[in-house]
């Protein structure tokens, strides 16, 4: 039983390619030559495969985000700002930890993080529990004031020295994660994001605080009657996504840009939410599907290069994915697939006027 | 003719129902008696299209009513209201009416009409209707039941099915409610009614079949049996009758104090200076026509309502237990473990979360385990869904977890809605039992039978405003005048 259903996401995964394969027949293209391409983009090597998990890190953060609010039935659609209110507040902090004691810059930079990160959450959680505003709607919309700040952030206060590019200085060397085995990107920021999907995994399940946050977004009405503080936990829960959010943000900075600059995510917030769902919302099952995704991304640019085929492709592959995944649980969660629709429908509106705004 | 043949509908291990066979006639009162999981609701469902069975045959008029769709059914005149109220919750009463019957055949909605027309029929029942434009979520239940017995009748439907209508309606209403189904019988329908009350079967129906773990046990003119018969047949013995005597305790000690509670909400004072004590070992019965206060007085104990004035005290060390009227809304999460159920009671989340908050898993199933065997709960064990339960056993689930909390009182909302003859009689039992063990009870209920069988004081809440009835007045006359509002 237990096994079924962990083997059930594999078989979506080969269903969706052996359908991808059947459309890419059809085009004329070999279906072995593609899938090769892509498979050898994101595990070909050690660089690769490293490239691969460090596209899948800002995923395991903002999944396990997504998957904390989502069970208290918290709509959190804004794990993209508040991973980039966390990337800006360490960003802001990195170049002036010159000559701190390395764990002591490190720690630092993860707790402001955590911690802008943590008050983008919580203001869309206060507005929720006091003035019954929609948490979708409040995180779209602290999505774009993130952006703006941070744009507005590395074009102004935080612009570097020379202020020729819009980006910000470069952390002190103190507060940079450590890459194992240069030149690959491994880093201990991995490790904090799975050790991190394990914590809170066992919060939800093993604790008090998970239990009355499941309560809560199972039926909030009989919460109410049980006496939970629901106005507190949605408060708190939101808090607590954001927070992790916000630590994705600072690990990114810390461990791979060094420093801030405009495009520093490429929606991992949204795409966040399709790992989280078909995680389950389990935060165990983040880790794996986060790398699944990590893996589609780092390997559409390698199948570009050799088999001619527009990455765009792999954004089919992710959305079959998803839709058969869904589609083989019916039953258990109608929940989970209103959740889908509703937050999807918010990521394209959200993206929107962002691309529009390039041009 | 309604006919059902060799019936069978099996749920994963569950026999449902077992080559049954089910015949009305045109003009008839056919009742549908049988405990909790005999199948009952099962073959109503099956009769109106719900559900489809796994063998058999249904005609009506000998016509093929069989393709497991409500749409067929009610095109072919087959009408039901089921026990949970299948309404469009976010949508106004009108424009829930409008989906019935009313707007057949036409392409535009005229509201205006359907609302005129709703108010003759109900005036027709004697039904209190909503204010215009209320969404079916802030009807309380009584009033959905009414809503979607209107519906079907707005169907003009040649069968009508009944699931426990009665449960909720006011005494008033009742006798209207009977007029109304007489008539359809006279008019040459088929109407079907499925009680637990086997009183009211013997009183309203002509014919009544009865099951038994899904087979059927007798088909019989009512006129031909007694009460005592079909308790018989239905449990295999009767249940004790009635529950024994008891004498409050009068120490001067207060289990729970309310006073001078007011409570408003959307311009309505929903409980008005409202003012009542328990005396450990009592049982203090409220009865009232539903929407009175009553689901406030019952919110208001379990703390999901906080009062604009006055005061509660409880027994020092105590924790009053509810047990709500909607076990699906207020009382269960539906989605989550039996176990996991239980520690929505506090005084169960104190005892199986540990200092440092973690949760007591292990402890917290055994205990589970062991309530689920004290309480005859039937489930797959305290891992299931409590969404896997049947209502019967929901219930059973949210009387089982207020007796385990131990508290000094339980205030008790429609207890024993949807309960069979047998758990009804545990339940009270129970009920008293905790009494005479010290505890107070607060019995909130619509069902005077239930009222009188068990309160040492009645009150009669009215418009939220709580009165006292008398000794005198302990007569279901007397009382309900009182509930219709007449000063004591």
């Amino acid at each position: 039983m237990m096994l079924a259903r962990a083997m059930r996401p594999l078989a979506a995964i080969a269903l969706a390619g052996v359908i991808v394969a059947l459309v890419l027949g059809l085009l004329g293209t070999s279906p072995r030559v593609v899938i090769g391409a892509l498979a050898d983009g994101a595990f070909g090597n050690w660089i690769a495969t490293v490239d691969t998990l460090v596209k899948a890190t800002p995923l395991v953060f903002c999944g396990v985000a997504v998957a904390i609010a989502f069970e208290g039935s918290l709509w959190n659609i804004g794990a993209d700002g508040q991973l980039m209110a966390g990337a800006l507040a360490a960003g802001a902090l990195g170049p002036a930890t010159a000559g701190w004691p390395p764990p002591v810059a490190m720690v630092a930079l993860f707790a402001v993080g955590a911690a802008g990160g943590g008050c983008w959450g919580a203001l869309a959680g206060w507005l929720r529990a006091r003035r019954d505003v929609s948490e979708v709607i409040s995180t779209i919309m602290l999505n774009f004031v993130a952006l703006q700040m941070l744009s507005w952030a590395v074009h102004g206060p935080l612009m570097e020295p020379s202020h020729a590019f819009p980006q910000s200085a470069p952390l002190a060397p103190a507060a940079e994660l450590t890459l194992y085995f240069p030149p690959s990107r491994l880093n201990s920021g991995m490790l904090l994001a799975v050790s991190l999907a394990v914590g809170c995994y066992f919060l939800l399940f093993h604790t008090a605080a998970g239990f009355e946050l499941r309560a809560m977004g199972r039926n909030r009405r009989a919460a109410v009657y049980a006496g939970l503080p629901v106005a507190w936990l949605t408060i708190w829960t939101m808090t607590m996504s954001g927070a992790i959010a916000g630590l994705g943000g600072a690990v990114q900075v810390a461990a791979i840009t060094h420093r801030l600059y405009e495009k520093l995510s490429p929606g991992w917030g949204y795409e966040a939410i399709a790992v989280a769902l078909v995680a389950r919302l389990n935060p165990l099952a983040i880790v794996p599907a986060a790398v699944l995704f990590g893996a589609l991304d780092n390997g559409a640019q390698a199948m570009q290069r050799s088999a001619g085929i527009s990455p765009v492709l792999v954004q089919v592959i992710e959305a079959l994915v998803i839709m058969i995944l869904l589609a083989a649980d019916s039953g258990a969660s109608r929940r989970l697939r209103l959740a889908l629709a509703t937050s999807r429908l918010a990521g394209r509106i959200a993206t929107t006027p962002a691309a529009g705004s390039d041009a | 003719m309604l006919t059902a043949t060799g019936i069978s509908k099996r749920y994963g291990p569950t026999l449902a129902l077992d080559d049954v066979d089910f015949a009305a006639r045109p003009g008839e009162i056919h009742a549908l008696v049988g405990e909790n999981g005999a199948g009952k609701s099962t073959l109503i469902n099956i009769l109106a299209g719900r559900t489809a069975p796994d063998g058999g045959r249904i005609e009506l008029d000998g016509t093929s009513l069989l393709d497991g769709s409500t749409a067929t059914a009610l095109r072919r005149g087959v009408a039901a209201v089921f026990q949970t109220p299948m309404l469009f919750e976010r949508l106004s009463w009108e424009e829930n009416l409008a989906l019935g019957g009313a707007s057949q055949g036409s392409v535009g909605l005229e509201l205006s009409d359907v609302k005129a027309q709703a108010y003759v029929r109900a005036s027709e029942l004697d039904f209190a209707l909503p204010p215009p434009g209320v969404r079916v979520a802030d009807c309380a239940i009584a009033t959905q039941v009414r809503l979607e017995i209107l519906r079907a009748l707005s169907f003009n439907p040649r069968v009508l099915i009944l699931d426990e209508p009665t449960g909720v309606l006011a005494p008033a209403e009742l006798t209207a409610f009977l007029a109304m189904i007489r008539s359809l019988r006279s008019a040459g329908r088929i109407v079907i009614i499925v009680t637990h009350k086997l009183a009211e079967a013997l009183a309203v129906a002509d014919r009544i079949t009865m099951l038994r773990a899904g087979r059927k046990v007798v088909e019989l003119p009512a006129t031909e049996t007694t009460e005592d018969e079909l308790a018989r047949l239905m449990i295999g013995e009767l249940p004790p009758p009635g529950v024994g005597h008891r004498t409050p305790r009068p120490t001067g000690e207060i289990a729970l104090e309310l006073e001078n509670i007011v409570y408003e909400a959307g311009g309505r004072r929903l409980l008005d200076n409202l003012s009542l004590y328990l005396v450990p070992g009592e049982i203090v019965g409220i009865a009232g026509v539903e929407g009175n206060g009553q689901a406030e007085l019952a919110a208001l104990l379990s703390g999901a309502i906080v009062p604009q004035a006055g005061g509660i005290d409880i027994a020092a060390g105590g924790a009053v237990a509810v047990i709500p009227q909607n076990r699906d809304r207020e009382g269960l999460i539906l989605e989550m473990t039996l176990w996991e159920n239980l520690l929505l009671a506090a005084p169960l989340r104190k005892r199986f979360v540990s200092r440092a908050g973690m949760l007591r898993r292990r402890r917290a199933m055994e205990f589970c385990a062991e309530l689920l065997a004290r309480f005859a709960i039937r489930s797959a064990g305290p891992a299931a869904l409590a969404a896997a339960l049947s209502g019967g056993n929901r219930q059973r689930l949210t009387v089982a977890r207020a007796f385990a909390s131990a508290p000094c009182a339980i205030a008790a909302h429609d207890v024993c809605r949807g309960l069979d003859l047998r758990a009804v009689a545990e339940v009270h039992q129970r009920l008293h039992e905790y009494a005479a063990g010290g505890g107070a009870v607060l019995l909130i209920s619509s069902d005077l039978d239930e009222i009188f069988a068990l309160s040492d004081r009645i009150h009669v809440i009215s418009r939220g405003r709580l009165s006292a009835v008398a000794p005198a007045d302990r007569n279901p006359v007397r009382l309900g005048l009182l509930m219709a509002g007449a000063t004591a």
